[in-house]
């Protein structure tokens, strides 16, 4: 990249960050730049999901926000949910599912699933298809990706002791 | 569109000021997803109106004030007394961009595809505009023509005002796509008044189909004094041909299109009677 001429601090996975970017960089660039590559490049126009991350809890297509825009707020990426050597629970029933063909959709498929499972309570199909539309995969045929959410979602919803205690405890540390 | 400088006003007033200054060369950005797209080579300068406090929505008297920086997402999930308006939020685009995008770039300037402003223009929406102070405008003024007109001195969509529907008011609204995420190939939305049965009033608007999106006073016409049945709503569907200009696309002929829409007009209709007739027990 070009020189640097703006600094832009976000939260990154739990870190107070600050970059160096230029006011027409995208978020996508940015983190690929720094090193978080499990974000992935796909249309680059917000249409195939490859690129999603967590803005404040939301999915959000990182390909259609600038750099500038993540200013003072909490960006996660797909490397705080799982590593190779210790997967997050729905990353693990894409394995078990063999979902997993060419694997590029998959950080932003588990991105959306990310931000369902800590935003809602109830994981109606509606719902669920709700926070996933805006993710395409090119290999699978959706199938098998499903049954591995539905799992990891079903599996979340009938462990409500685990929740309720993941909850008060973010409420806590925000007030 | 290529930015070249990104500022965040932290007042209203400020960043009208600096609108002012940069006159072409600067750009209000709320959720920014459309700036991606915009063609010009000029660099232009951001002004980020996310710090501004306008993302809320609040019922006020007969209004439903939404802020105009308020993501579609949360117009999707807020739910008030006949509340209409999640029902064509949902079907915008995706979930990602549902959570950035917001009611202000949707309408501050309006792509022929865009779905608010047909909504906007049936549900009888006034605009909130900051010029040094605020004005309110009604939907038939603001969608007369390009709404960006209004703002090229530096002014601000601020908030839009939706009246909350009264009893024996239904509203009902039809996007039609390829896809789920695609854009519309026809949106329609029908603003019913019924009295004891029959249509005292009603507004129909298109978007999309049309170069501009606008209501159908043709068919408008065609209801009101008459009773809400299947029937009739067929018939005045059918002077949606005289109302706008249907616009073919995608391989698809311009007959088509206007056929597309005179269902999806008899689709928004009974879904506003079912609306009225169940709100009024």
């Amino acid at each position: 990249m070009t020189k640097t001429t703006h600094t832009v601090n976000f939260t990154l996975n739990g870190e107070k960050k600050t970059f160096g970017t230029r006011p027409d960089e995208k978020l996508l660039t940015l983190l690929r730049r720094e090193g978080y590559r499990g974000t992935k490049y796909g249309c680059g126009q917000g249409t195939c999901g490859a690129c999603t991350v967590l803005v404040d809890g939301r999915a959000t297509y990182a390909c259609l926000l600038y750099a500038m825009q993540a200013e003072g707020r909490t960006v996660r990426t797909i490397e705080s949910v799982g590593t190779f050597d210790k997967p997050g629970e729905f990353q693990k029933e894409l394995v078990a599912a063999g979902a997993v063909q060419c694997g590029y959709c998959i950080p932003g498929m588990v991105m959306s699933a990310t931000a369902l499972m800590e935003t809602e309570e109830v994981f109606e199909d509606e719902i669920v298809k709700e926070y996933m539309d805006g993710n395409l995969c090119r290999c699978t045929g959706y199938e098998k990706i499903w049954v591995a959410l539905r799992k990891t979602l079903d599996r979340q919803a009938s462990a409500p002791a685990k929740r309720a205690g993941k909850k008060s405890s973010s409420k806590g540390s925000k007030k | 569109m290529k930015l070249s400088e990104f500022t965040r006003p932290d007042t209203l007033a400020a960043a009208r000021r600096t609108l002012r200054e940069l006159g072409p060369k600067g750009m209000v950005l709320a959720g920014g997803t459309a700036l991606h797209f915009m063609q010009g080579k000029t660099p232009v300068t951001a002004v980020d109106i996310t710090g501004l406090g306008l993302s809320y929505i609040k019922q006020k008297g007969n209004f439903f004030v939404i802020g105009a920086a308020t993501p579609l997402s949360d117009i999707q999930r807020y739910r008030g007394p006949r509340w209409a308006m999640h029902e064509i939020c949902r079907r915008i685009s995706t979930h990602q961009i549902r959570n950035v995008s917001t009611i202000g770039g949707n309408i501050a300037r309006v792509f022929p595809w865009a779905d608010l402003p047909v909504v906007l223009l049936a549900m009888d929406a006034r605009m909130v505009v900051y010029s040094g102070k605020e004005k309110e405008i009604p939907a038939d003024e603001y969608f007369s023509s390009q709404p960006a007109r209004l703002f090229r001195g530096g002014d601000l969509l601020t908030a839009v005002k939706i009246p909350v529907l009264k009893a024996h008011h239904g509203f009902g609204s039809v996007k039609v796509t390829r896809n789920a995420a695609a854009f519309s190939l026809a949106t329609i939305a029908a603003l019913l008044e019924l009295k004891d049965g029959v249509i005292k009033s009603a507004r129909v608007a298109a978007g999309s189909a049309i170069p501009f999106p606008q209501r159908l006073k043709p068919v408008e016409a065609a209801l009101v004094g008459k009773e809400a049945v299947t029937a009739v709503f067929k018939e005045a569907a059918a002077a949606a041909g005289t109302a706008a200009k249907w616009v073919g696309g995608e391989g698809m002929s311009a007959d088509y299109i206007r056929e597309l829409a005179e269902v999806s007009i008899v689709d928004a209709l009974e879904r506003a009677a079912e609306f009225a007739r169940g709100r009024a027990e």
